[in-house]
């Protein structure tokens, strides 16, 4: 089974080492939950300049915190959630922001097409729900949090989450039909 | 087992979301987060080493306080002895001033120091720093005409000091702020 690609143990000599401040603890760290810091960072804010600028903004805030995490969960999940807070308010900050990138992906052997298609179809769908259907479905679907849990990222109820998450599937499920349907008129499009 | 498992996948990622691939940036952003790591850590390691200083200061100016009074309780009985005791407790005085002048001197540039490390400060604390530095030019317009004032340099002191204390307030506070992100 994928996942978010967050949930990556890290030892806890490097986790003191962060903590006492040494830039090689540091870079180890960032090396390791870069790629799934960024791409939750995209997701939620629809934009790979303004993600690298969240992914930076929130590595440097969990490195000045670092010493606030307590070790009685994974560490993982306490700097996803440092990363999703700075993503939201990002996305609070430029709620109009129009730039839209979809992500390519490249077929390297003939077997992978049908897959590669798969994910650009699911890439531009995504790409149409609006910030916070988007940001709702890819925290609940992927990186596997509670409504409670998303509700509090929004400061809102838990009914909102529930009610955005069925109405973002909704839409998904029919943006990929469509495009399945009328893959040609799509393309166009 | 598997069924579960499967059905449960199923119900949290129906659209098979997670089976998109993990992204990765353009450009290497580990050059900027520790240009911005290391430049807190030496802001700190300077506010922390002002602060020290500022710890020893204080100590000196009660030291030099608790002196100034307790030799003040001792002049009276000092009185009817001889005028080299006098001369001698002249000598102590100078040294006083002395040693309260370089004080002053050194928080001085402390606080030109903390003064540039600051950016903005909120408007009540504001109020109070120009109320404290207005005080501080009236002790130097009465030091002009009595110098040699042990009184006159402890108050300057003193006023230095509460100066710098609202600007060691003002970086709790930001830190505080900073560190409730």
């Amino acid at each position: 089974m994928a996942h978010s690609g967050f949930d990556i143990e890290i030892d806890d000599f490097t986790l003191a080492g962060a903590k006492r401040g040494d830039m090689g603890a540091c870079e180890r760290i960032y090396r390791l939950y870069q790629a799934p810091a960024f791409t939750v960072a995209v997701r939620v804010c629809r934009c790979r300049e303004l993600a690298q600028e969240v992914t930076q903004e929130a590595f440097i805030t969990a490195f000045r915190r670092i010493g606030q995490f307590r070790g009685d969960a994974p560490f993982w999940g306490w700097l996803r959630r440092v990363v999703i807070n700075h993503a939201i308010s990002a996305l609070r900050r430029q709620p109009k922001a129009e730039i839209v990138e979809f992500e390519e992906y490249q077929a390297w052997d003939p077997g992978e097409h049908d897959q590669i298609g798969m994910a650009m179809g699911l890439e531009s769908a995504l790409q149409e729900l609006s910030d916070e259907d988007r940001t709702i479905v890819w925290l609940h679907d992927v990186e596997g949090y509670k409504h409670q849990e998303i509700a509090k990222f929004f400061g809102k109820t838990e009914s909102f989450s529930k009610t955005r998450l069925a109405r973002a599937r909704k839409r998904l499920r029919g943006l990929i039909e469509s495009a399945i349907s009328d893959p040609i008129a799509n393309a166009i499009a | 087992m598997n069924i579960s498992l499967s059905t449960i996948t199923i119900h949290q990622d129906p659209l098979g979301l997670r089976d998109l691939p993990l992204l990765k940036p353009d450009t290497d952003g580990w050059t900027t987060i520790r240009q911005a790591l290391e430049e807190q850590q030496a802001r700190q390691r300077k506010q922390r080493s002002a602060i020290t200083w500022l710890a020893v200061a204080a100590s000196m100016v009660l030291a030099v306080i608790v002196t100034t009074r307790q030799s003040g309780i001792e002049q009276p009985l000092a009185k009817p002895v001889a005028t080299q005791s006098t001369d001698l407790a002249s000598v102590d005085n100078m040294d006083k001033v002395h040693s309260l002048i370089s004080l002053s001197q050194t928080l001085e540039s402390q606080l030109r120091n903390i003064r540039e490390e600051t950016g903005s400060i909120p408007a009540n604390s504001a109020v109070y720093i120009a109320e404290l530095e207005d005080l501080v030019a009236q002790v130097d317009t009465e030091l002009s005409y009595s110098p040699d004032s042990v009184s006159l340099w402890g108050q300057r002191v003193n006023l230095l000091l509460d100066l710098a204390q609202i600007y060691q307030h003002h970086w709790e506070t930001e830190y505080g702020q900073m560190a409730s992100l």
